[in-house]
């Protein structure tokens, strides 16, 4: 008896997830998360914020307690407290995870904070352009297509920021950001979104090859592409 | 399905709530952003021979037009959600 109701339990629950998926939520908002995605790009006016006196504490402050506001509500919605339908552009796998929103802001958040902007503008536009052109690719060419497209976007947008250095430094950055977003995109974790994996895998080997180039003696960091405005 | 109607409804009014909400700013921000830098780059550096605040150039006209390509289709889902509802 019990697998038989285990079946049954699994056939209902499956009927319930297909008909929250049918509910237009997956279907009409994705168009509501790719307007998100490339309104991020926005955040890339916080290079122009002076890090003198209280405004350099601001600068750090305001962004940690927006992603720990956020952090917090998310919270709330995975225990059960606040309605997961009220958070619409919700898949619903992220039901029962932290959300793609949320992994976005920290992915941000730690970009912003941790990284060089050299590194991090290039990261923040690809999670900003990239994956939406992945998502919107991957309808109507298929995947491979897709990741081919979102390839070329993230290579295009690397050169573009790195512009400043040497053709080899550009090339050897270019291609190894551009493999790291395209992989950061394309392995899906139940537990990491590709909203964060897309921002940080990138700016860690990014990190990773300039430390190594530090360690020998040469600094491939080009000028910053935002100055601070003046204070 | 009959009770998934009024559900669908429900969920069809309140997406299209949220998007007249939030359309506006995920709309106007990246414009002004952009604008700004734009603005930036010609103040500091157009305007007296600076080349360095070039790259606020590249990045304004990259989320201008970013932004833009993407605002285009999305109001247009608002509009069809509009005409639904």
């Amino acid at each position: 008896m019990y697998p038989l109701k285990n079946t049954r339990q699994r056939i209902a629950q499956y009927q319930a997830d297909l008909i929250e998926q049918l509910n237009a939520i997956e279907v009409d908002a994705h168009w509501f998360r790719r307007v998100f995605h490339t309104f991020a790009a926005s955040f890339l006016v916080y290079y122009l914020i002076p890090d003198v006196g209280w405004v350099g504490t601001v600068k750090i402050v305001v962004p940690i307690g927006i992603v720990v506001c956020i952090a917090i509500v998310d919270y709330r919605r995975i225990r059960g407290e606040l309605n997961h339908q009220r958070f619409f552009g919700l898949r619903s796998y992220e039901k029962g995870r932290p959300a793609s929103y949320l992994y976005f802001g920290t992915g941000l958040l730690l970009l912003l904070l941790l990284f060089p902007q050299q590194i991090a503008i290039p990261c923040i536009l690809c999670a900003s352009f990239t994956d939406p052109v992945i998502g919107e690719s991957r309808y109507y060419l298929g995947r491979k297509r897709a990741y081919l497209i979102g390839f070329l976007v993230s290579l295009f947008l690397f050169l573009l920021t790195w512009y400043r250095a040497d053709w080899w430094v550009i090339l050897t950055i270019s291609l190894v950001g551009t493999t790291g977003v395209v992989v950061g995109e394309a392995q899906k974790l139940w537990f990491i979104d590709d909203d964060f994996m897309i921002q940080i895998l990138p700016a860690i080997l990014l990190l990773l090859v300039w430390q190594g180039t530090l360690f020998m003696g040469v600094n491939i960091l080009p000028a910053p592409l935002i100055l601070p405005i003046e204070w | 399905m009959n009770n998934a109607n009024p559900q669908k409804e429900a969920i069809q009014k309140l997406l299209l709530r949220l998007e007249l909400w939030f359309a506006p700013i995920l709309i106007v921000v990246p414009l002004v952003i952009s604008l700004f830098l734009i603005w930036d780059w010609f103040a500091r550096g157009f305007s007296v021979g600076i080349s360095r605040y070039d790259g606020e150039l590249l990045l304004a006209l990259l989320i201008l037009f970013g932004n833009i390509t993407i605002d285009i289709p999305f109001l247009r889902s608002i509009r069809t959600l509009r005409k639904r509802g």
